[in-house]
């Protein structure tokens, strides 16, 4: 499987972040390990690309970061999605659905959408 | 919890946060790591190569350091020194000339106290009696703002240390230039203005910043 281009990477994880805090909230690790769970290891993000992008999400108040005890019983940042965040959902998605229809029709790329 | 914040903060360096802020992002990294070590060993591999997979799972440290500040400053249009050090020490610069110059406009005259050697002391009461609520104003906005107490410290003495960098500038030159005034008489009035324009106002502006050096600092 080829690699994502790391600006690719970087666009569509705005919306894979949103789309999964949406669920549940979650603490970073676990937000890391779930993207690359579902999207079966295409998309990762690890430590150096994941927090800058969470904690511009949240200066933007799309998101919220609280200290919560997790199930091992150590406190984590849990990020929860805001009121803010849930209205970025829907355009990202369109965008992101609009983008894929746009680039199936020019090159024959499946639209996932 | 895992203690590799000291790990973190050398490979990632100062990043010049509110202290607690900077602290948060560290606990927060270094429980990333911890748990990604941890799912290293759960899968038989050794505790140490496990941390220092982990470790180099990062290959750009002073990368994401920038990442960090990018984001973390990407609404704030002012960085943490301004908040905390440069916007309140101008204020309060601005703050104690502005009442210097009201006094001298109201007619207040410094009180002059003449030394045994010649030259005098000329010192403006009123304005010293209020130089400690203005000290005060700057080290409650430094403090308010995340400052360390180091920022909430200088904040307060900025328009003294301005001042006292004019004259050094001011001294030597008039050495060179006025050489018609005894070099003596020239130390004693430097003398003077260190008393009278830079020690006496130091202290008032200390004395009301001291409440605001002990406290502890606010939440981020």
């Amino acid at each position: 499987m080829p690699g994502i281009d790391p600006k690719i990477k970087r666009g569509s994880g705005k919306l894979a972040v949103l789309a999964l805090l949406n669920q549940e909230p979650l603490h970073g690790y676990e937000i890391s390990k779930r993207i690359a769970q579902v999207t079966g290891g295409i998309l990762q993000f690890n430590l150096a690309s994941l927090y800058p992008l969470l904690y511009r999400m949240e200066k933007r108040g799309w998101v919220r970061g609280r200290w919560e005890e997790a199930k091992s019983g150590r406190k984590r940042r849990y990020y929860h999605l805001t009121r803010a965040g849930k209205k970025q959902l829907a355009p990202l998605r369109e965008e992101w659905s609009s983008f894929f229809h746009a680039l199936h029709r020019i090159a024959g790329v499946a639209h996932a959408g | 919890m895992p203690d590799n914040r000291e790990l973190l903060r050398k490979c990632l360096g100062e990043l010049g946060l509110a202290p607690r802020r900077e602290e948060e992002i560290l606990r927060e990294l270094g429980e990333h790591w911890e748990d990604h070590a941890t799912a290293l060993e759960t899968r038989g591999v050794a505790r140490e190569e496990a941390l220092r997979e982990a470790t180099n799972s990062v290959s750009d440290w002073p990368g994401l350091r920038r990442a960090i500040l990018l984001a973390e400053t990407e609404e704030a249009t002012m960085n943490y020194r301004t908040k905390v050090l440069w916007l309140p020490a101008f204020c309060t610069f601005t703050l104690n000339m502005v009442l210097l110059a009201l006094l001298q406009i109201a007619g207040f005259q410094p009180r002059i106290y003449w030394s045994s050697a010649g030259p005098f002391v000329p010192i403006y009461i009123p304005w010293l009696i209020a130089l400690p609520v203005i000290g005060a104003v700057g080290a409650f906005w430094s403090q308010r703002a995340g400052g360390r107490v180091s920022h909430r410290l200088l904040v307060p003495l900025a328009p003294l240390i301005i001042w006292w960098g004019t004259m050094l500038t001011l001294l030597p030159l008039s050495l060179v230039i006025d050489r018609q005034v005894p070099l003596s008489l020239k130390l004693w009035s430097l003398l003077t203005y260190i008393v009278s324009w830079w020690l006496l106002p130091s202290l008032a502006l200390f004395l009301g910043a001291v409440p605001f050096l002990r406290k502890p600092q606010p939440q981020a």
